[in-house]
């Protein structure tokens, strides 16, 4: 009895056992294979790639198997949805399965992975970086952008003059022309960025300083309810709520195609939406006019993505990110994939741009003229607009009698809680 | 001797499968309690807080995780009763005489062969495209609109997906409950001249209490926990209106970088929908009876 108690229970530590080697061999076994071509040399080196920007992913990746063939270094790209990009992100550093290569949205996300970014300050490309595009944390530069970006009305040049919505006025006297004439005065769409997100920026992007004002916002000492801005802007979303169809039943696609079927005269959109209406063969000619609160004539531009170095990762690998980002930022190919491919307006001034397409250019004049204001966004507390911004927009949208006043004071209540 | 080796058999074969739970049941679960203490980022490298019962207390305030906690015991109440009066109706169904049953199983079944998520996106079109159609095809434009943008038709509209979704696999426990009725009980009854509805109160019913026991439990477990379908189908939205208990706590988690106070929120839900799972089945097991 004695005996066979003991032959089981030892036969049961050696299935345990068993298991147990079974598993930490196998990863022994790939280990080992990375350790190799570690101490090989830098041809089989990996590097991977993981960022938010969907529209650019299958360009991205013929760029990587271009500098595969150069250079001999593998390149991998990840694949994401572009919605929970961050969230994915965050999991994927936690359990060390990490890219060597990601994107930011701006500084509140870079403060949140300060562990995690490398230095890119004494890279040969970092001077060339156009003046205050730079993301710094601690003053060093951590990111660098995919280019600079603009939104505003992106508009039908056929069924709206830029006169027509030079200020609160003429802007609300055109959606309601268009509106007896059935045609959307001013396209949004339902996801957060598209229906708050971008178009909440201006008030905030036309204060003296907004990097003061969110400031004081956050702690309290002024509220968007008592600000005129906010206040010319709720008006402005009340005149969009009464003569556009809600835009909670519009996708992203949905927006773009209609503004290309001429369904819409305008859609609140940035120069990125061109490469959907390339697609699209519109007939017509577009163009970007600034958004008219308090009558500005000055479009929104910035940076919306920055490439970052995994700092965390073994030394091989880091360098080879960064050799990776330096061959992209100062090698025809990369320059070319810049421009032509991902169709980004250069953040670099060695970059050339020629060709852009015809909402780029309305970018790149503005930014060219100083005709700019900032993204404000840049600088809001994380996530603020999938979370707190997107459900009162979609409840300011969904309620027939909710006001634009009361509209800004659930911002303000959404801010609070963003911010607690 | 005999049972001495059966024993070890069955610690031989359990084993493999107690590591498996082990690993990513119950030691990722008592490391969430732990987390449940601190107050913390998610960011490996941030600094941990100790915060003691502090996550637990601000429950208690959080007014959209209140709204979430009702929301969901709506949800729940209506997807079970209509979850199980839909399954008992197509397992009545196809057990009579119907010359269509086969076909009709297999059908009523196939929706639960789709993943919630597909689901989700699926009917996401039929409420936009094919319901707006219909109400303005038909004029009926107060019942056919787009559900999914009305605060409170977007809950409806997720217990009818659900119940779609649900309701032929619980069917399928239903046709195994009244199968397993013997059949002489049934030609008894007839021969003393009981009624069809007499049959299915004072004999079916009664005899399909096992059948009840395991199809509310099913329910209401997957009902509480629903997530994929609220995911793809409304998203939570609109305005938050249908943001269930699971995605609440994906939204403090992921969305606002609170793990800790996340995690907090994760242990109440773990405590709730055990009470209520372990209180049902405590209460229909009573009802059970033996022939």
């Amino acid at each position: 009895m004695k005996f066979q108690k003991r032959t089981w229970s030892s036969l049961f530590i050696i299935a345990l056992l068993l298991l147990l080697s079974a598993c930490s061999g196998s990863d022994e076994g790939s280990t080992g294979k990375e350790n190799n071509g570690d101490s090989d040399e830098a041809s089989t080196q990996k590097i991977t790639i993981f960022q938010s920007k969907v529209e650019i992913s299958d360009q991205l990746e013929a760029l990587a198997k271009e500098y595969t063939t150069e250079t001999g270094v593998e390149v991998e790209v990840w694949g994401t949805t572009g919605d929970d990009y961050f969230e994915q992100l965050q999991i994927r550093l936690n359990s060390d399965q990490g890219p060597s290569i990601f994107s930011l949205q701006n500084v509140t996300e870079a403060e949140k992975m300060k562990s995690y970014v490398a230095d890119l300050s004494s890279e040969e490309y970092a001077k060339d970086i156009a003046p205050g595009m730079e993301l710094k944390v601690d003053d060093q530069i951590v990111g660098v952008p995919y280019g600079v970006e603009g939104f505003g009305l992106v508009y039908n040049k056929d069924l709206v003059k830029p006169e027509d919505v030079a200020d609160y006025k003429s802007f609300v006297s055109t959606l309601e022309k268009l509106k007896a004439e059935d045609i959307t005065g001013l396209g949004l769409s339902k996801e957060a960025y598209f229906l708050i997100g971008h178009i909440s920026n201006y008030p905030f992007s036309l204060q003296s300083d907004h990097y003061e004002f969110i400031d004081n916002l956050t702690s309290g000492d002024v509220t968007m309810a008592k600000t005129k801005e906010f206040q010319e802007f709720g008006k402005f979303m009340e005149a969009i709520k009464a003569n556009t169809p809600s835009p909670l039943d519009v996708t992203y696609d949905k927006e773009v195609g209609d503004f290309a079927a001429g369904k819409s005269a305008m859609i609140h959109q940035g120069n990125w939406a061109y490469g959907m209406l390339a697609d699209f063969d519109v007939d017509f000619e577009v163009g970007m006019l600034p958004f008219p609160l308090n009558g500005t004539d000055k479009l929104a531009v910035g940076v919306g993505n920055n490439w970052a170095v995994n700092g965390k990762k073994d030394e091989a690998e880091t360098k080879a990110a960064k050799d990776f980002l330096n061959w992209m930022f100062t090698s025809e190919t990369g320059h070319r994939y810049i421009v032509e491919e991902f169709g980004f307006v250069p953040a670099l001034t060695t970059i050339e741009a020629n060709d852009l397409d015809p909402l780029s250019q309305d970018v790149l004049n503005a930014s060219n003229s100083g005709q700019t204001i900032p993204w404000a966004q840049n600088y809001y507390p994380a996530n603020i607009v999938p979370n707190d911004f997107a459900p009162k927009a979609e409840e300011f949208f969904l309620s027939k009698d909710m006001t634009g006043e009361e509209f800004i004071e659930n911002l303000d209540d959404a801010w609070k809680n963003a911010v607690k | 001797m005999q049972n001495k080796i059966n024993k070890g058999w069955y610690l031989l074969f359990t084993a493999p499968l107690f590591i498996i739970f082990l690993t990513v049941v119950v030691i990722p679960f008592v490391i969430g309690i732990y987390y449940s203490f601190f107050k913390w980022d998610g960011i490996a490298a941030n600094p941990k807080v100790f915060v003691g019962f502090d996550n637990f207390i601000k429950l208690f305030g959080d007014t959209r995780f209140l709204e979430s906690t009702w929301k969901t015991t709506l949800f729940t109440i209506l997807a079970v009763i209509s979850v199980n009066i839909v399954g008992l109706v197509f397992a009545l169904l196809v057990t009579s005489k119907l010359r269509t049953s086969n076909a009709a199983r297999t059908m009523v079944f196939m929706p639960y062969l789709i993943g919630g998520l597909i689901l989700g996106y699926i009917w996401q079109f039929i409420f936009l495209d094919v319901f707006t159609l219909i109400g303005e095809v038909t004029g009926l434009e107060n019942v056919f609109f787009n559900w999914l943008i009305d605060m409170d038709f977007a809950l409806y509209a997720l217990v009818f997906v659900f119940t779609w979704q649900m309701a032929g696999y619980i069917m399928i426990i239903y046709i195994a409950g009244i199968h397993s009725i013997p059949n002489d009980v049934m030609e008894a009854s007839m021969i003393d001249g009981a009624s069809w509805w007499q049959r299915l109160k004072n004999i079916t019913f009664p005899l399909l209490m096992p059948a009840f026991t395991i199809s509310l439990f099913l329910t209401l477990s997957s009902a509480f926990k629903i997530y994929d379908v609220n995911l793809s189908l409304t998203g939570g939205g609109p305005a938050n209106s249908t943001e269930m208990f699971a995605m609440n706590i994906y939204n403090e988690i992921f969305g606002y970088g609170n793990y800790g106070y996340g995690q907090a929120k994760a242990i109440i839900f773990f405590l709730i929908v055990a009470a209520i799972t372990l209180t049902q089945v405590y209460i229909t097991k009573k009802r059970e009876v033996e022939l």
